[in-house]
Protein backbone atom coordinates (compact mmCIF):
# COMPACT_ATOMS: atom_id res chain seq x y z
CA UNK A 1 0.00 0.00 0.00
CA UNK A 2 1.50 3.25 -1.23
CA UNK A 3 1.87 5.93 1.95
CA UNK A 4 0.06 8.11 -0.43
CA UNK A 5 -3.56 6.00 -0.08
CA UNK A 6 -2.91 6.29 3.90
CA UNK A 7 -5.21 8.61 5.63
CA UNK A 8 -5.01 7.79 9.32
CA UNK A 9 -2.09 6.89 10.84
CA UNK A 10 -1.47 6.63 14.59
CA UNK A 11 1.97 6.16 15.98
CA UNK A 12 2.59 4.70 19.67
CA UNK A 13 -0.30 6.33 21.23
CA UNK A 14 -0.50 6.37 24.85
CA UNK A 15 -2.92 8.15 27.06
CA UNK A 16 -3.17 8.47 30.94
CA UNK A 17 -5.70 10.46 32.95
CA UNK A 18 -3.26 10.83 35.83
CA UNK A 19 -2.14 7.16 36.94
CA UNK A 20 -4.88 5.54 35.04
CA UNK A 21 -3.29 4.24 31.60
CA UNK A 22 -6.45 4.06 29.28
CA UNK A 23 -4.31 3.46 25.64
CA UNK A 24 -1.00 1.47 25.82
CA UNK A 25 0.97 2.18 22.81
CA UNK A 26 -1.81 1.71 20.10
CA UNK A 27 -0.51 1.80 16.40
CA UNK A 28 -2.07 1.32 13.22
CA UNK A 29 -3.20 2.84 9.52
CA UNK A 30 -6.67 3.94 8.32
CA UNK A 31 -6.56 3.70 4.58
CA UNK A 32 -8.18 6.40 2.21
CA UNK A 33 -12.08 5.67 1.88
CA UNK A 34 -12.03 2.77 4.52
CA UNK A 35 -14.92 1.81 6.92
CA UNK A 36 -12.97 0.79 9.92
CA UNK A 37 -14.90 -0.58 12.67
CA UNK A 38 -13.19 -0.68 15.89
CA UNK A 39 -14.66 -3.31 18.74
CA UNK A 40 -13.69 -3.34 22.59
CA UNK A 41 -15.18 -4.12 25.94
CA UNK A 42 -16.66 -1.29 27.74
CA UNK A 43 -14.91 1.61 29.34
CA UNK A 44 -11.62 0.69 26.99
CA UNK A 45 -10.95 3.69 26.09
CA UNK A 46 -12.48 3.84 22.98
CA UNK A 47 -14.10 7.18 23.29
CA UNK A 48 -11.25 8.58 24.88
CA UNK A 49 -9.13 7.32 21.59
CA UNK A 50 -11.74 9.19 19.45
CA UNK A 51 -11.19 12.14 21.55
CA UNK A 52 -7.66 12.11 21.13
CA UNK A 53 -8.22 12.24 16.78
CA UNK A 54 -10.56 15.01 17.34
CA UNK A 55 -7.85 16.72 19.30
CA UNK A 56 -10.47 17.08 22.43
CA UNK A 57 -7.81 15.99 24.65
CA UNK A 58 -4.55 15.95 23.97
CA UNK A 59 -2.06 12.52 23.83
CA UNK A 60 -0.07 11.88 26.50
CA UNK A 61 2.73 10.27 24.25
CA UNK A 62 2.50 9.45 20.42
CA UNK A 63 1.12 10.95 17.78
CA UNK A 64 -1.76 10.51 14.93
CA UNK A 65 -1.05 12.00 11.83
CA UNK A 66 -4.16 12.46 8.91
CA UNK A 67 -2.47 12.62 5.62
CA UNK A 68 0.61 13.13 7.04
CA UNK A 69 -0.13 15.89 9.05
CA UNK A 70 -0.47 15.87 13.22
CA UNK A 71 -4.53 15.60 13.39
CA UNK A 72 -5.97 18.80 13.84
CA UNK A 73 -9.60 19.94 13.14
CA UNK A 74 -8.02 23.34 12.05
CA UNK A 75 -6.55 21.86 9.15
CA UNK A 76 -8.57 18.49 8.50
CA UNK A 77 -12.24 18.10 7.68
CA UNK A 78 -13.20 15.62 10.21
CA UNK A 79 -17.28 15.10 11.88
CA UNK A 80 -18.13 13.22 14.97
CA UNK A 81 -20.99 11.38 15.57
CA UNK A 82 -21.40 11.52 19.97
CA UNK A 83 -22.01 8.25 21.83
CA UNK A 84 -25.20 10.83 23.33
CA UNK A 85 -27.85 11.81 21.28
CA UNK A 86 -26.34 15.10 20.04
CA UNK A 87 -28.74 17.39 17.83
CA UNK A 88 -29.34 20.84 18.82
CA UNK A 89 -32.82 21.28 20.21
CA UNK A 90 -33.47 24.78 19.16
CA UNK A 91 -32.22 23.47 15.92
CA UNK A 92 -34.69 21.68 13.27
CA UNK A 93 -33.67 18.79 11.55
CA UNK A 94 -32.76 20.80 8.57
CA UNK A 95 -31.12 23.48 10.63
CA UNK A 96 -29.25 20.75 12.48
CA UNK A 97 -28.08 19.18 9.29
CA UNK A 98 -26.79 22.45 7.63
CA UNK A 99 -25.00 23.58 11.44
CA UNK A 100 -21.80 22.10 10.07
CA UNK A 101 -21.79 23.95 6.90
CA UNK A 102 -22.99 27.30 8.11
CA UNK A 103 -20.09 26.97 10.64
CA UNK A 104 -17.59 26.48 7.91
CA UNK A 105 -19.15 29.41 5.80
CA UNK A 106 -20.03 27.31 2.88
CA UNK A 107 -21.93 29.45 0.31
CA UNK A 108 -26.06 29.12 0.53
CA UNK A 109 -26.08 27.13 -3.14
CA UNK A 110 -24.07 25.20 -1.83
CA UNK A 111 -25.67 24.68 1.61
CA UNK A 112 -28.80 24.30 -0.10
CA UNK A 113 -27.63 21.52 -2.04
CA UNK A 114 -25.54 19.44 -0.27
CA UNK A 115 -28.67 19.41 2.43
CA UNK A 116 -31.39 18.30 -0.07
CA UNK A 117 -28.95 15.62 -0.98
CA UNK A 118 -28.51 14.62 2.63
CA UNK A 119 -32.12 15.02 3.77
CA UNK A 120 -32.91 12.80 -0.07
CA UNK A 121 -30.44 10.03 1.29
CA UNK A 122 -31.59 9.94 4.67
CA UNK A 123 -35.62 10.48 3.71
CA UNK A 124 -36.41 13.22 6.12
CA UNK A 125 -37.91 15.33 3.61
CA UNK A 126 -41.21 15.34 5.94
CA UNK A 127 -39.09 15.99 9.50
CA UNK A 128 -37.17 18.86 7.64
CA UNK A 129 -38.98 21.09 9.68
CA UNK A 130 -39.38 19.31 12.79
CA UNK A 131 -37.50 19.82 16.46
CA UNK A 132 -35.60 17.17 17.94
CA UNK A 133 -38.27 17.32 21.04
CA UNK A 134 -40.64 16.22 18.32
CA UNK A 135 -38.51 13.36 16.80
CA UNK A 136 -37.49 9.57 18.78
CA UNK A 137 -34.10 8.85 19.45
CA UNK A 138 -33.43 6.65 16.10
CA UNK A 139 -34.40 10.02 14.23
CA UNK A 140 -32.63 12.31 16.33
CA UNK A 141 -29.41 9.98 16.06
CA UNK A 142 -30.01 9.97 11.93
CA UNK A 143 -30.31 13.77 11.50
CA UNK A 144 -26.87 14.24 13.73
CA UNK A 145 -25.33 11.34 11.27
CA UNK A 146 -26.62 13.75 8.82
CA UNK A 147 -24.75 16.56 9.88
CA UNK A 148 -21.63 14.60 9.83
CA UNK A 149 -22.39 13.61 6.12
CA UNK A 150 -23.13 16.90 4.85
CA UNK A 151 -19.52 18.12 5.17
CA UNK A 152 -18.39 15.65 3.07
CA UNK A 153 -15.59 14.62 6.16
CA UNK A 154 -12.45 13.54 5.03
CA UNK A 155 -12.64 11.66 8.03
CA UNK A 156 -15.91 10.67 10.04
CA UNK A 157 -15.58 8.98 13.44
CA UNK A 158 -18.84 7.35 14.84
CA UNK A 159 -18.55 6.03 18.43
CA UNK A 160 -21.71 3.65 19.26
CA UNK A 161 -23.98 5.92 17.26
CA UNK A 162 -26.97 3.00 17.44
CA UNK A 163 -26.28 1.72 20.74
CA UNK A 164 -29.52 2.70 22.09
CA UNK A 165 -31.78 1.35 19.54
CA UNK A 166 -33.61 -2.00 18.82
CA UNK A 167 -32.54 -4.79 16.37
CA UNK A 168 -34.88 -3.40 13.49
CA UNK A 169 -34.16 0.19 13.53
CA UNK A 170 -30.05 -0.63 13.56
CA UNK A 171 -30.38 -2.73 10.60
CA UNK A 172 -31.79 -0.09 8.75
CA UNK A 173 -29.69 2.54 9.98
CA UNK A 174 -26.70 0.28 9.32
CA UNK A 175 -27.65 0.31 5.37
CA UNK A 176 -27.83 3.47 5.78
CA UNK A 177 -24.48 4.57 6.77
CA UNK A 178 -23.56 2.43 4.46
CA UNK A 179 -25.20 4.38 1.63
CA UNK A 180 -24.11 7.89 2.74
CA UNK A 181 -20.68 6.22 3.06
CA UNK A 182 -20.51 4.87 -0.80
CA UNK A 183 -21.97 7.79 -1.31
CA UNK A 184 -19.94 10.40 -0.03
CA UNK A 185 -16.57 8.50 -0.54
CA UNK A 186 -15.80 9.77 3.32
CA UNK A 187 -13.23 7.61 5.60
CA UNK A 188 -15.49 6.00 8.23
CA UNK A 189 -14.07 5.29 12.03
CA UNK A 190 -16.90 3.34 13.64
CA UNK A 191 -16.82 2.13 17.13
CA UNK A 192 -19.32 -0.31 18.24
CA UNK A 193 -19.16 -3.48 21.18
CA UNK A 194 -21.56 -5.10 18.79
CA UNK A 195 -19.61 -7.45 16.97
CA UNK A 196 -22.42 -8.79 14.39
CA UNK A 197 -22.38 -4.44 13.66
CA UNK A 198 -18.93 -4.48 12.98
CA UNK A 199 -18.72 -7.35 10.68
CA UNK A 200 -22.02 -6.07 8.51
CA UNK A 201 -20.06 -2.91 8.19
CA UNK A 202 -16.49 -2.75 8.12
CA UNK A 203 -13.98 -3.35 5.64
CA UNK A 204 -11.86 -4.05 8.67
CA UNK A 205 -12.25 -4.55 12.29
CA UNK A 206 -9.88 -4.04 14.67
CA UNK A 207 -9.93 -5.28 18.15
CA UNK A 208 -9.04 -3.25 21.63
CA UNK A 209 -8.47 -5.54 24.77
CA UNK A 210 -9.31 -5.14 27.96
CA UNK A 211 -8.17 -1.21 29.70
CA UNK A 212 -5.15 -0.46 28.91
CA UNK A 213 -6.62 -0.67 25.40
CA UNK A 214 -3.77 -2.21 23.28
CA UNK A 215 -5.00 -3.47 19.72
CA UNK A 216 -5.24 -7.39 20.28
CA UNK A 217 -6.55 -8.27 17.04
CA UNK A 218 -7.10 -6.91 13.52
CA UNK A 219 -9.77 -8.69 10.74
CA UNK A 220 -10.28 -8.01 7.34
CA UNK A 221 -13.90 -8.32 6.28
CA UNK A 222 -14.05 -8.87 2.69
CA UNK A 223 -17.48 -10.48 2.14
CA UNK A 224 -19.75 -8.43 -0.71
CA UNK A 225 -22.34 -6.51 0.03
CA UNK A 226 -25.25 -6.30 0.86
CA UNK A 227 -24.05 -8.65 3.60
CA UNK A 228 -26.44 -11.19 5.12
CA UNK A 229 -25.95 -12.05 9.07
CA UNK A 230 -26.94 -15.18 8.43
CA UNK A 231 -24.81 -15.45 5.41
CA UNK A 232 -22.28 -19.06 6.17
CA UNK A 233 -19.11 -16.75 5.44
CA UNK A 234 -20.44 -13.67 7.74
CA UNK A 235 -21.29 -16.27 10.66
CA UNK A 236 -17.74 -17.93 10.29
CA UNK A 237 -15.68 -14.45 10.52
CA UNK A 238 -18.33 -13.31 13.16
CA UNK A 239 -16.91 -16.51 15.31
CA UNK A 240 -13.59 -15.68 14.51
CA UNK A 241 -13.91 -11.98 16.49
CA UNK A 242 -15.27 -13.49 18.53
CA UNK A 243 -12.75 -16.34 19.99
CA UNK A 244 -10.10 -13.28 19.15
CA UNK A 245 -12.12 -11.66 22.26
CA UNK A 246 -12.38 -14.73 24.55
CA UNK A 247 -10.58 -13.10 26.99
CA UNK A 248 -12.61 -9.88 27.35
CA UNK B 1 -53.18 20.34 27.31
CA UNK B 2 -56.65 21.33 29.41
CA UNK B 3 -59.89 19.64 27.64
CA UNK B 4 -62.80 22.37 26.60
CA UNK B 5 -63.92 21.07 29.56
CA UNK B 6 -61.61 21.72 31.96
CA UNK B 7 -60.89 25.43 30.66
CA UNK B 8 -64.73 25.82 30.81
CA UNK B 9 -64.77 25.35 34.55
CA UNK B 10 -61.75 26.94 35.19
CA UNK B 11 -62.95 30.21 33.94
CA UNK B 12 -66.14 29.61 35.98
CA UNK B 13 -63.86 29.10 38.93
CA UNK B 14 -62.07 32.63 38.58
CA UNK B 15 -64.91 34.65 37.45
CA UNK B 16 -66.58 33.39 40.76
CA UNK B 17 -63.31 34.21 43.12
CA UNK B 18 -63.73 38.06 41.03
CA UNK B 19 -67.00 37.95 42.15
CA UNK B 20 -66.55 37.05 45.97
CA UNK B 21 -63.71 40.15 45.79
CA UNK B 22 -66.16 42.63 44.61
CA UNK B 23 -68.88 41.67 46.85
CA UNK B 24 -66.62 41.92 49.76
CA UNK B 25 -65.24 44.92 48.86
CA UNK B 26 -69.15 46.10 48.58
CA UNK B 27 -69.59 45.01 52.04
CA UNK B 28 -66.48 46.85 53.34
CA UNK B 29 -66.54 50.14 51.54
CA UNK B 30 -70.89 50.65 51.80
CA UNK B 31 -70.22 51.28 55.97
CA UNK B 32 -66.89 53.94 55.24
CA UNK B 33 -67.81 55.36 51.89
CA UNK B 34 -66.30 58.41 52.22
CA UNK B 35 -62.44 56.50 53.32
CA UNK B 36 -62.83 53.60 51.06
CA UNK B 37 -64.66 54.15 47.71
CA UNK B 38 -67.13 51.18 46.50
CA UNK B 39 -66.91 49.78 43.20
CA UNK B 40 -69.32 51.76 41.66
CA UNK B 41 -68.00 55.03 42.88
CA UNK B 42 -64.28 53.35 41.30
CA UNK B 43 -65.97 52.78 38.18
CA UNK B 44 -67.58 56.31 38.12
CA UNK B 45 -64.06 57.90 39.01
CA UNK B 46 -62.18 55.52 36.11
CA UNK B 47 -64.97 56.66 33.47
CA UNK B 48 -64.53 60.49 34.95
CA UNK B 49 -60.57 59.57 34.03
CA UNK B 50 -61.23 58.80 30.25
CA UNK B 51 -63.30 62.12 30.11
CA UNK B 52 -61.02 64.60 32.19
CA UNK B 53 -57.31 64.24 31.70
CA UNK B 54 -55.00 65.02 34.82
CA UNK B 55 -52.02 67.48 34.36
CA UNK B 56 -53.09 67.70 30.41
CA UNK B 57 -52.28 64.23 30.38
CA UNK B 58 -55.04 61.20 29.51
CA UNK B 59 -55.54 58.28 31.51
CA UNK B 60 -54.16 55.96 28.07
CA UNK B 61 -51.10 58.84 28.19
CA UNK B 62 -50.44 57.49 31.98
CA UNK B 63 -50.14 54.15 31.35
CA UNK B 64 -48.40 54.68 28.28
CA UNK B 65 -45.66 56.71 30.11
CA UNK B 66 -44.93 53.94 32.45
CA UNK B 67 -45.02 51.60 30.06
CA UNK B 68 -42.47 53.40 28.16
CA UNK B 69 -40.21 53.84 31.13
CA UNK B 70 -40.17 50.15 31.82
CA UNK B 71 -39.36 49.10 28.00
CA UNK B 72 -36.77 51.58 27.78
CA UNK B 73 -34.86 49.86 31.02
CA UNK B 74 -35.78 46.50 30.50
CA UNK B 75 -34.35 47.35 26.76
CA UNK B 76 -31.33 48.57 28.02
CA UNK B 77 -31.61 45.76 31.20
CA UNK B 78 -31.68 42.92 28.54
CA UNK B 79 -28.36 44.61 26.29
CA UNK B 80 -26.23 44.70 29.48
CA UNK B 81 -27.31 42.19 31.23
CA UNK B 82 -27.60 39.34 28.78
CA UNK B 83 -24.18 40.98 27.08
CA UNK B 84 -22.23 41.02 30.65
CA UNK B 85 -23.64 37.83 31.63
CA UNK B 86 -22.29 36.07 28.51
CA UNK B 87 -19.11 36.95 29.22
CA UNK B 88 -19.27 36.63 32.56
CA UNK B 89 -20.98 33.11 32.28
CA UNK B 90 -18.14 32.06 29.55
CA UNK B 91 -15.06 33.24 30.60
CA UNK B 92 -14.45 32.34 34.33
CA UNK B 93 -11.76 35.13 34.66
CA UNK B 94 -13.91 37.84 34.17
CA UNK B 95 -16.61 36.25 36.41
CA UNK B 96 -14.20 36.19 39.54
CA UNK B 97 -13.63 39.38 39.15
CA UNK B 98 -17.15 41.18 38.92
CA UNK B 99 -19.14 38.58 40.29
CA UNK B 100 -18.52 40.08 43.85
CA UNK B 101 -19.51 43.43 43.36
CA UNK B 102 -22.73 42.22 41.67
CA UNK B 103 -23.49 40.03 44.77
CA UNK B 104 -23.09 43.18 46.57
CA UNK B 105 -24.80 44.96 44.64
CA UNK B 106 -27.64 43.35 44.04
CA UNK B 107 -29.09 42.99 47.61
CA UNK B 108 -29.52 46.74 47.42
CA UNK B 109 -33.39 47.74 47.00
CA UNK B 110 -34.40 50.12 44.05
CA UNK B 111 -35.49 52.42 46.89
CA UNK B 112 -32.37 52.72 48.37
CA UNK B 113 -30.77 54.44 45.33
CA UNK B 114 -33.50 56.82 45.03
CA UNK B 115 -31.50 59.25 47.18
CA UNK B 116 -28.27 59.10 45.61
CA UNK B 117 -29.48 59.30 42.01
CA UNK B 118 -31.70 61.91 42.72
CA UNK B 119 -28.66 64.17 43.76
CA UNK B 120 -27.02 62.70 40.97
CA UNK B 121 -29.18 63.61 37.97
CA UNK B 122 -32.28 65.16 39.50
CA UNK B 123 -35.61 64.47 38.52
CA UNK B 124 -36.32 63.61 34.81
CA UNK B 125 -36.67 60.67 32.57
CA UNK B 126 -33.26 59.33 32.84
CA UNK B 127 -33.00 58.64 36.79
CA UNK B 128 -36.32 56.65 36.75
CA UNK B 129 -35.63 54.83 33.59
CA UNK B 130 -32.11 54.06 35.84
CA UNK B 131 -34.31 53.27 38.88
CA UNK B 132 -36.27 50.31 37.30
CA UNK B 133 -33.09 49.17 35.31
CA UNK B 134 -31.09 48.48 38.73
CA UNK B 135 -34.47 46.77 39.75
CA UNK B 136 -34.29 44.70 36.39
CA UNK B 137 -31.11 43.67 35.27
CA UNK B 138 -30.29 41.64 37.92
CA UNK B 139 -32.70 38.52 37.07
CA UNK B 140 -31.45 38.83 33.81
CA UNK B 141 -27.53 39.20 34.19
CA UNK B 142 -27.55 36.28 37.07
CA UNK B 143 -30.23 34.03 35.35
CA UNK B 144 -27.71 34.78 31.88
CA UNK B 145 -24.51 33.81 33.95
CA UNK B 146 -26.12 30.74 35.10
CA UNK B 147 -27.48 29.47 31.95
CA UNK B 148 -24.30 29.77 30.25
CA UNK B 149 -22.13 28.05 32.62
CA UNK B 150 -24.37 25.34 32.86
CA UNK B 151 -24.56 24.84 28.57
CA UNK B 152 -24.28 20.85 28.11
CA UNK B 153 -20.58 20.13 27.14
CA UNK B 154 -22.32 17.66 24.45
CA UNK B 155 -23.18 20.96 22.46
CA UNK B 156 -19.72 22.55 23.27
CA UNK B 157 -17.97 19.43 22.35
CA UNK B 158 -20.06 19.32 19.17
CA UNK B 159 -18.93 23.00 18.37
CA UNK B 160 -15.22 22.32 18.95
CA UNK B 161 -15.29 19.16 16.70
CA UNK B 162 -17.00 21.30 13.74
CA UNK B 163 -13.99 24.13 14.55
CA UNK B 164 -16.82 26.79 15.62
CA UNK B 165 -14.58 29.89 16.82
CA UNK B 166 -15.18 31.50 20.03
CA UNK B 167 -18.11 34.02 18.55
CA UNK B 168 -19.83 31.22 16.73
CA UNK B 169 -19.63 29.09 19.73
CA UNK B 170 -21.27 32.12 21.54
CA UNK B 171 -23.58 32.66 18.68
CA UNK B 172 -24.78 29.54 17.95
CA UNK B 173 -25.02 26.82 21.20
CA UNK B 174 -24.59 28.70 24.12
CA UNK B 175 -26.85 31.82 23.26
CA UNK B 176 -29.52 29.60 22.03
CA UNK B 177 -29.25 26.80 24.65
CA UNK B 178 -29.39 29.49 27.47
CA UNK B 179 -32.25 31.00 25.99
CA UNK B 180 -34.86 29.56 28.03
CA UNK B 181 -33.36 30.78 31.31
CA UNK B 182 -32.28 33.65 29.97
CA UNK B 183 -36.41 34.15 29.23
CA UNK B 184 -37.08 33.46 32.88
CA UNK B 185 -35.22 35.87 33.95
CA UNK B 186 -36.63 38.73 32.11
CA UNK B 187 -39.80 37.97 32.60
CA UNK B 188 -38.88 38.35 36.33
CA UNK B 189 -37.40 41.11 35.04
CA UNK B 190 -40.11 42.88 33.76
CA UNK B 191 -42.51 42.04 36.66
CA UNK B 192 -40.36 44.07 39.33
CA UNK B 193 -39.64 46.39 36.80
CA UNK B 194 -42.91 47.49 37.07
CA UNK B 195 -42.83 47.51 40.75
CA UNK B 196 -40.13 50.22 40.43
CA UNK B 197 -41.71 52.35 37.54
CA UNK B 198 -44.51 53.02 40.08
CA UNK B 199 -42.19 53.10 43.09
CA UNK B 200 -40.36 55.89 41.10
CA UNK B 201 -43.33 57.59 39.78
CA UNK B 202 -44.72 57.90 43.00
CA UNK B 203 -41.37 60.37 44.28
CA UNK B 204 -41.31 62.51 41.31
CA UNK B 205 -43.26 62.59 38.75
CA UNK B 206 -46.02 64.57 36.65
CA UNK B 207 -46.87 61.38 34.55
CA UNK B 208 -47.66 57.41 35.15
CA UNK B 209 -49.89 55.47 36.94
CA UNK B 210 -47.55 56.35 40.19
CA UNK B 211 -48.18 59.68 39.87
CA UNK B 212 -51.65 59.25 39.82
CA UNK B 213 -51.98 57.39 42.89
CA UNK B 214 -49.97 60.28 44.49
CA UNK B 215 -51.91 62.70 42.82
CA UNK B 216 -54.65 60.85 44.47
CA UNK B 217 -53.35 61.12 47.81
CA UNK B 218 -52.70 64.62 47.66
CA UNK B 219 -55.94 65.84 46.51
CA UNK B 220 -57.64 63.51 48.66
CA UNK B 221 -59.11 61.72 46.52
CA UNK B 222 -59.27 57.82 47.48
CA UNK B 223 -61.31 56.42 44.34
CA UNK B 224 -58.54 57.81 42.45
CA UNK B 225 -55.75 55.53 44.04
CA UNK B 226 -58.24 52.52 43.79
CA UNK B 227 -58.42 53.33 39.76
CA UNK B 228 -54.61 53.40 39.61
CA UNK B 229 -53.79 50.49 41.56
CA UNK B 230 -56.11 48.24 39.65
CA UNK B 231 -54.95 49.76 36.32
CA UNK B 232 -51.62 48.73 37.78
CA UNK B 233 -52.35 45.23 38.20
CA UNK B 234 -53.81 45.09 34.75
CA UNK B 235 -50.99 46.39 32.92
CA UNK B 236 -48.65 44.01 35.19
CA UNK B 237 -50.44 41.39 34.38
CA UNK B 238 -51.34 42.04 30.62
CA UNK B 239 -47.23 42.32 30.59
CA UNK B 240 -46.91 39.20 31.66
CA UNK B 241 -48.85 37.93 29.17
CA UNK B 242 -47.79 39.06 26.24
CA UNK B 243 -44.62 38.11 27.08
CA UNK B 244 -45.09 34.43 27.82
CA UNK B 245 -46.41 34.83 24.32
CA UNK B 246 -42.89 35.98 23.14
CA UNK B 247 -41.44 33.31 25.08
CA UNK B 248 -44.00 30.56 23.59
CA UNK B 249 -42.64 31.60 20.06
CA UNK B 250 -39.01 31.95 20.97
CA UNK B 251 -38.12 28.60 22.45
CA UNK B 252 -41.12 26.70 20.19
CA UNK B 253 -38.01 24.23 19.99
CA UNK B 254 -38.47 23.37 23.89
CA UNK B 255 -40.80 19.97 24.69
CA UNK B 256 -43.54 20.65 26.34
N1 LIG C 1 -11.58 12.84 31.43
C1 LIG C 1 -11.28 11.69 32.08
N2 LIG C 1 -10.63 11.70 33.25
C2 LIG C 1 -10.34 10.55 33.91
N3 LIG C 1 -10.65 9.33 33.45
C3 LIG C 1 -11.31 9.24 32.29
C4 LIG C 1 -11.66 10.41 31.54
N4 LIG C 1 -12.32 10.02 30.42
C5 LIG C 1 -12.37 8.69 30.48
N5 LIG C 1 -11.75 8.21 31.59
C6 LIG C 1 -11.59 6.80 31.95
O1 LIG C 1 -10.97 6.16 30.87
C7 LIG C 1 -11.51 4.87 30.66
C8 LIG C 1 -11.96 4.73 29.23
O2 LIG C 1 -13.10 5.56 29.01
P1 LIG C 1 -13.82 5.66 27.61
O3 LIG C 1 -14.98 6.53 27.78
O4 LIG C 1 -12.82 6.01 26.58
O5 LIG C 1 -14.29 4.15 27.40
P2 LIG C 1 -15.19 3.55 26.24
O6 LIG C 1 -14.42 2.43 25.66
O7 LIG C 1 -15.66 4.61 25.33
O8 LIG C 1 -16.39 2.96 27.08
P3 LIG C 1 -17.93 2.73 26.63
O9 LIG C 1 -17.97 1.39 25.97
O10 LIG C 1 -18.65 2.72 27.93
O11 LIG C 1 -18.31 3.85 25.76
C9 LIG C 1 -12.61 4.70 31.67
O12 LIG C 1 -12.11 3.93 32.75
C10 LIG C 1 -12.91 6.09 32.14
O13 LIG C 1 -13.30 6.08 33.49
MG1 LIG D 1 -17.51 5.38 24.88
Amino acid sequence: MASKDIKVQVNHLTKKFGDLLVLDDISFNINKGEFVCIVGPTGCGKTTFLNLLTRLIEPTSGEILIDGKPADPHVHNISFVFQEPSAFPWLTAQQNIEYGLKIKKKSSEEIKSQVDKIIGLLGLEKFRNAYPHEMSVSMEQRVVIGRAFALNPDLLLMDEPYGQMDIKMRYYLEDEVIRLWKATGSTVLFITHNLEEAVYLAERVLILSNKPAKIKAEKKVDLPRPRSVSDDKFVEIRKDITDMIKWW
Amino acid sequence: MRTKNQKIRDFVLSAISVIVLIALWCAVSTSKPDFFPTPMATIERLVKLFEKPIMKVSIWGHIFASLKRVLFAIGASIIIGVGLGLIMGWNKKVRAAIYPIIMTLRPIPPIAWIPLIILLFGVGEFPKVLLVFIGSVFPILLNTISAVSMVDDMYLKVGKVYKANTWQTLHHIVFPASMPTILAGIKIAISSGWMVVVAAEMLASKSGLGFLITRGRDSYDVALIMVAMILIGIVGAALSIVFSFIERRLCGWMSS
